[in-house]
């Protein structure tokens, strides 16, 4: 069974451009999406993915707001979750991990980074 | 058997001979050489007389070595003496064919005696020519009778019966040709519609990027399972592989303001679809014209000694709408130059040694009426700059000093490509 990668993502040509790298990264893996947090809480449950990217602004319920309570839950507290943002200060970065994202990864971004990111955490 | 008045029945011996052609078709032999006979008394000086014994006799023997072994031949008639005189005579049979030649009808004499005026048909030698369908199956020329010299009538039987077999063997010549054709037709058309069904296997398998052993593995043995040549399956996959990077790059070029670094993703891009260097160099211009389809400004031949460590304007140069293909020496530049068509060409001055220096390379251009007008800008130190300005160079040729500030490079490529294409419209 291939492993599963939730991308929750309001942007759509953020969305394209993030299933155009693994497709073409040949990891093997599904993309499950969500357009909010709310439906990445949701669909996490429901698919329970190797891995998660978020966006940390979203509408209808924000990162910031859906990772603690993915954190929260014991069915989907052990997903390791890359918060996927255009923020990038340092305070923004450690505020990520804080709320227990296992990485901060700043857009735009560099599609032979974020394979190599993906890879580790599907690794493990 | 003549008439009361002593002249010979020409008419009486024309029906025996009639007579004795239709035994002769039934194979009452007899009865033929009967009617021949009578023939013979009616009208003595008959030549055809003899002719007609001569085929009876040829078609006795025949009928005999079908039925079985012949104890003897047939006598042989012996020659006319008189000379011959032409009567009207239904022409004979055609005789068919045999392994053993036929007799020959008793030719008519080289010098035929001239025709009685009351003569209305005039006499027609009984020619054996072969049934068509005879010459169809196995063209045989008539041998040659023991007359070393052949007759007239006899020369163009053997000419009409050439003519004829030149003829048949044309049309089986034609049919053979178009036979060819079709079947390289078909040939054609099945390697066409392998060849298609191996590119979109290769299109479906290269979509993502280059496949994986296994899958390559499949591929391969799907192109030997269609009998595609190996060229041709290497050039199909190049062709397909390069088409789909292609389409990549310009699926990316719209989303490129999402990236970090168009360069760097191309160059991943380069790294799935294991786009060669020197495959990328080849079509280079076209990618990077996708890369900048909406700014593209022109292609420009960057020549510096530093292309394959770090710099900085190659980027620079990138990002601002112009598509760059590098040359890290003046040699390499004339090499790519007639392929690449540059717009502009920017070029250092010093190169390793050995190689030409960049104002060499200028003088080179300008003395080649091909390239005599591509805008051209040295890059040059600064020690260089009175000297360049002093005589070496034409009052229009560009320079500028290293560092180079991008802002100064931009404008001047500017200039240049504006001077050029005014140059080009006054041309038209």
């Amino acid at each position: 069974m291939s492993k599963k990668i939730l991308l929750a993502e309001d942007d759509e040509d953020n969305r394209d451009l993030v299933s155009f790298v693994l497709q073409r990264s040949r990891l093997g893996a599904e993309l499950v999406i969500a357009e909010n947090g709310q439906e990445a809480v949701d669909k996490a449950i429901e698919h329970l993915p190797s891995l998660i990217l978020m966006d940390m602004q979203m509408p209808v319920m924000d990162g910031w707001t859906a990772i603690p309570i993915l954190k929260g839950d014991s069915r989907t507290k052990h997903i390791p979750i890359i918060a996927f943002t255009a923020q990038a200060k340092p305070e923004d970065k450690l505020r990520t991990l804080e709320i227990g994202c296992a990485e901060h990864y700043s857009k735009p971004m560099d599609p032979e980074e974020l394979i190599a990111l993906i890879r580790k955490y599907l690794a493990d | 058997m003549n008439s009361p008045s002593g002249a010979p029945d020409k008419a009486a011996a024309k029906q025996c001979l009639l007579a004795a052609d239709r035994f002769l078709k039934e194979s009452r032999f007899q009865e033929a050489r009967t009617e021949i006979e009578k023939a013979k008394k009616l009208d003595p000086a008959n030549v055809y007389v003899v002719a007609f014994l001569d085929r009876i006799n040829y078609f006795e023997a025949q009928k005999k070595k079908e039925a079985g072994p012949v104890a003897a031949a047939p006598p042989p008639v012996a020659p006319q003496a008189a000379a011959p005189t032409p009567v009207a005579v239904a022409p004979a049979r055609p005789a068919a064919p045999t392994a053993s030649a036929p007799p020959a009808m008793k030719p008519a004499p080289a010098a035929a005696p001239p025709k009685p005026a009351a003569q209305v048909v005039p006499p027609q030698p009984p020619v054996v020519t072969p049934p068509p369908a005879a010459i169809a199956s196995t063209p045989r020329p008539k041998e040659v009778s023991a007359d070393p010299v052949p007759t007239p009538a006899e020369q163009k039987a053997m000419e009409a019966t050439l003519e004829e077999m030149k003829r048949q063997i044309q049309m089986l010549s034609h049919s053979l040709e178009v036979e060819k054709k079709a079947r390289e037709e078909m040939t054609n058309q099945q390697l066409e519609s392998n060849v298609r069904q191996l590119r979109n296997s290769f299109e479906k398998s290269w979509m993502n990027g280059a496949p994986n052993d296994a899958e390559a593995a499949e591929l391969h043995k799907l192109a030997v399972s269609l009998s595609i040549p190996e060229n041709v399956e290497q050039s199909l996959r190049r062709e397909v592989k390069l088409k789909m990077y292609s389409n990549a790059v310009k699926e990316v070029i719209a989303k490129r303001q999402l990236l970090r670094s168009s360069s760097s993703t191309f160059e991943w891009l380069r790294k799935v679809y294991q786009v060669t260097m020197e495959e990328y160099l080849e079509y280079e211009t076209k990618f990077l014209l996708d890369l900048v389809a909406d700014q593209y400004k022109g292609t420009v031949l960057y020549v510096s000694p530093n292309v394959k460590t770090k710099d900085e304007l190659i980027p620079r140069l990138k990002s601002a709408g112009y598509a760059v293909v590098l040359s890290g020496s003046p040699e390499e530049a004339l090499e790519k130059i007639e392929k690449v068509n540059p717009n502009l060409i920017l070029c250092h001055t010093e190169f390793s040694a050995g190689s030409l220096s960049g104002i060499k390379f200028l003088h080179l251009l300008r003395a080649t009426v091909k390239f005599n007008f591509i805008p051209f800008i040295l890059l040059c130190q600064e020690s260089e700059v009175a000297q360049l300005q002093s005589s070496e160079l034409r009052h229009h040729e560009g320079f500028l000093k290293k560092p180079v500030d991008v802002e100064e490079l931009m404008i001047a490529m500017n200039e240049k490509l504006a001077h050029f294409r005014d140059y080009v419209s006054s041309l038209s």
